[in-house]
């Protein structure tokens, strides 16, 4: 009997095998990561936690780039097994990412679970702070970015408040409790907030 | 006796898995049939179709892909 996490440097490193849930979010990061920075947030950050549930979702905050770059990368993920809901072509799907609305890609021959990329820039202030505040995960080899614990607590609580969301925000404290600091909950609320006005 | 909400449950199972890793397995387990049904009932319901209209349809209807 281990304990589920211990902490190296600054990752949190879980003690559990990968899943087919890690390897699919793996596959996809491989290909991102050569074209942009991005933060995984949401249920994957609890689940990947231990939160005892199933999604049908993985969401992934990426900053807005340029047609270019985007075409290089829904290039490279098409000839990497994953296909995009919204179309084919860059052509057909640029256009939602320039606009900031999500896109979804899945593995060829499955509709979930599904990637839900989406986009960021400055003016989405919470979410832009927490891209550029990442902190480490690792679980096997697998080594990917979260928002500060803290923050993803708070967004859950304040900003999301769904069922789902209060639960996995709980299970967030309660596992993290000896990592989480009371001054940092302080610091991030107001910059949560800044998101419901 | 006050009865446990689905967040007593929660917090109970967070509480027991922060000092046994072993309950990861089941969590693992749940995770990986959650994927396997899904996979196979969209295979059966596009068989015979092209997938990613079939999928692009269906999503439609869910909500999740706007014309």
């Amino acid at each position: 009997m281990r304990k589920a996490y211990l902490v190296e440097e600054d990752t949190i490193v879980m003690n559990r095998d990968m899943t087919d849930l890690d390897r699919f979010v793996k596959d996809f990061l491989e290909v991102l990561k050569k074209h942009s920075g991005y933060l995984i947030v949401s249920g994957f950050v609890s689940i990947s936690s231990g939160r005892a549930r199933g999604t049908e979702d993985v969401d992934i905050l990426v900053p807005v780039m340029d047609r270019g770059r985007f075409d290089k990368l829904f290039k490279n993920l098409n000839e990497s097994g994953f296909w995009c809901y919204q179309g084919e072509t860059t052509e057909e799907v640029y256009d939602y990412f320039k606009d900031m609305s999500s896109i979804r890609f899945a593995r060829v021959d499955e509709v979930f679970p599904n990637m839900e990329v989406i986009p960021i820039d400055a003016t989405r202030k919470a979410k832009f702070f927490e891209f550029n505040h990442p902190q480490k995960m690792r679980v096997q080899d697998f080594e990917f970015n979260v928002p500060p614990i803290e923050f993803e607590i708070l967004y859950k609580e304040l900003v999301l408040k769904g069922k789902k969301d209060i639960e996995d925000a709980r299970h967030l404290r309660v596992i993290f409790s000896e990592l989480t600091d009371d001054a940092k909950f302080k610091e991030y609320e107001p910059i949560i907030r800044q998101e419901l006005r | 006796m006050k009865k446990l909400t689905d967040l007593d449950y929660v917090e109970q199972y967070a509480s027991k898995m922060k000092s046994d890793n072993s309950l990861f397995r089941q969590q693992s387990r749940l995770i990986e049939s959650q994927m396997r049904s899904s996979s196979s009932m969209f295979r059966n319901m596009f068989r015979g179709t092209d997938f990613k209209t079939g999928a692009r349809d269906y999503l439609r209807k869910i909500g999740l892909l706007k014309d």
